[in-house]
């Protein structure tokens, strides 16, 4: 599904943030990806979307030989997977729904299958009765909900969320985290990049843990750890 | 691509038309100029390289005589021609022949002059037509010299020549074009800036749904459409405004000059009408006002496609 190989990302100002990353996620598994601040999360998650390229190394994604792809390509790649950012991304002047359309819009869909799959992706994140508001109009854990909601309109195989809770409290926090739990349910794979300490101890997911640029831990079941420690034990 | 498709980036361009008045007005007002400008200058010399074929058309000399005169004083001016030196060749042309060819003329003049058919010569005949002669010279260099003496000839009434005006008007035309030529290049180029600048406020303010739609997957021809259409919309309306203008002022010019023409000669030289060249103008310009549209809009847009 998705696949890091010897992946190694110098930035053009010289900042090395990946220095040699393997890892393989396979179809249906649920990753927390964890690691303090400028460890190298987004800059992951990027190569996945292809909004930075490796510097050596290759990535894989739902099929796609990512890092070597024309550019054209890049669309069609992530219509095959679901987004999901900090700041919601959502269109302001256009409705809850029709930010949800509009995912499906571009893809050139039948509006008889719009008008079909909006409300079922409104239904699973709970905001059917919203579906006429605006974006404004909506707390921070809702729009997440809609930007949810948004990543799945297209039935993505994956579901790819950077710091999804970084702007919300700790209660909406627990209703995203268990709302993406959910989807990964239902067969999506679901890869998250965050910062939740309590959440990914309690929700006893596989861990990825990434510090400086290299992978330090990887654990099914596994907690936050210490990061301290991590590094001691790899510096 | 499909129709559902066309329809969003066919509205979106309109709304991103819309929601930035000021800018699409100005540049609506920039392109109709360049086109006003370039369209005077296209329509001159559109109507001096007329004006030269119809000359070419012509003899190089014609020696009119008093309309009054018999048969046989008509003879006299013919012997007193062909004494002349520099005569290679000399047609008479008969007065019927004189009447039906100025009817000919003023009938292709007919819309104008609101007649149809021959109502308008009842009560004239060809009484009224000097007999002249068609003359080809030996040597057309001295056509100033030979026009001199034959007017000497008793019974003559006018000697008309050709004076190099062709060679002058061939001139003029080719100046007139190469400004022309010049003006369109320079005019375009600014509203081809303007343009690009207006499309780049419309892209600037949407920059964030565009970083957006690069990552749900909409493809850079999605994203560019709307932003095109914009584009055209400004080509097409400034061209549409300049048309409606130059045709204006167009058809007052041709009524105006038409009419002074037609006074100061029996010549085939008129104004090129505007509905024979009307179709031209209006592809031209709706050629440039999509051209420079669409080429603004792809300039300012490229930036923000690389996300
Ligand atoms: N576009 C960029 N240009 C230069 N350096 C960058 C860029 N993006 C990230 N970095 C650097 O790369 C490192 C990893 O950053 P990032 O992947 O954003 O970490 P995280 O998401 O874990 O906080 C940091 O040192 C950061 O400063
Ligand atoms: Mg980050």
């Amino acid at each position: 599904m998705v696949e890091f190989r010897n992946v190694m990302k110098k930035y053009s100002n010289g900042t090395v943030a990946l220095k040699g990353v393997n890892l393989r996620i396979n179809k249906g598994e649920f990753v927390f990806i964890v690691g303090s601040s400028g460890s190298g999360k987004s800059t992951l998650m990027k190569m996945v979307l292809k909004e930075e390229n490796p510097t050596e190394g290759d990535v894989y994604v739902n099929g796609y030989h990512v890092s070597s792809m024309d550019r054209r390509q890049v669309p069609y790649l992530r219509r095959s997977l679901g987004t999901v950012f900090q700041d919601f991304r959502l269109l302001p002047n256009k409705t809850v729904y029709e930010n949800v359309a509009f995912a499906m819009q571009i893809t050139e869909a039948l509006p008889k299958e719009i008008r079909r799959q909006v409300p079922m992706s409104l239904a699973l994140v709970g905001l059917s009765k919203k579906a006429n508001v605006y974006p404004n109009q909506l707390s921070g854990g809702e729009q997440q909900r809609v930007a949810i909601a948004r990543a799945l309109v297209n039935n993505p195989a994956l579901l790819i969320a950077d710091e999804p809770t970084g702007n919300l409290d700790p209660e909406n926090s627990w209703e995203i985290m268990k709302l993406l739990s959910e989807v990964n349910h239902r067969g999506t794979t679901v890869i998250i990049a965050t910062h939740e300490k309590i959440i990914v101890d309690t929700m006893k997911k596989r861990v990825v843990a990434i510090d400086k640029g290299i992978i330090v831990r990887d654990q099914q079941k596994g907690l936050y750890g210490d990061e301290d420690k991590d590094c001691k034990i790899y510096n | 691509m499909k129709i559902r498709t066309a329809k969003y980036i066919i509205k979106e361009g309109i709304l991103n038309t819309y929601r930035n008045k000021l800018m699409s007005i100005a540049s609506v007002g920039i392109v109709a100029a360049a086109l006003i400008i370039f369209g005077i200058f296209y329509l001159i010399s559109i109507n001096l390289s007329n004006y030269t074929k119809a000359l070419s058309d012509m003899p190089e000399m014609e020696v009119y005589c008093d309309p009054n005169l018999k048969d046989d004083q008509v003879a006299k001016v013919a012997e007193g021609i062909w004494k002349n030196g520099n005569i290679k060749d000399a047609q008479k042309v008969t007065k019927e022949e004189a009447f039906e060819k100025l009817k000919k003329l003023l009938r292709q003049d007919e819309q104008q002059l609101m007649t149809d058919g021959d109502d308008l010569w009842k009560g004239y005949d060809e009484s009224f037509m000097p007999v002249s002669f068609i003359i080809k010279l030996d040597d057309p260099d001295k056509s100033s010299d030979t026009a001199e003496q034959l007017e000497k000839i008793d019974g003559v009434e006018k000697v008309w020549y050709e004076q190099g005006v062709i060679g002058f008007i061939s001139k003029v035309t080719y100046w007139v074009r190469v400004i022309s030529l010049f003006l369109i290049t320079i005019l375009l180029i600014i509203a081809l800036f303007i343009i690009s600048n207006t499309i780049k406020l419309t892209v600037f303010a949407r920059r964030k749904e565009i970083n957006i739609m690069k990552y749900i997957g909409a493809t850079d021809w999605f994203i560019r459409w709307p932003f095109i259409i914009e584009g055209i919309i400004i080509g097409l309306v400034g061209a549409l405004f300049a048309f409606v203008f130059v045709s204006y002022l167009y058809n007052m010019a041709e009524v105006k000059i038409n009419k002074d023409l037609i006074k100061i000669s029996f010549n085939s030289i008129r104004f090129v009408r505007l509905s024979e060249i009307g179709v031209t103008v209006i592809g031209i310009y709706s050629i440039i006002g999509v051209a420079v549209g669409s080429i603004g809009s792809i300039f300012s847009i490229r930036k923000y496609l690389h996300v």
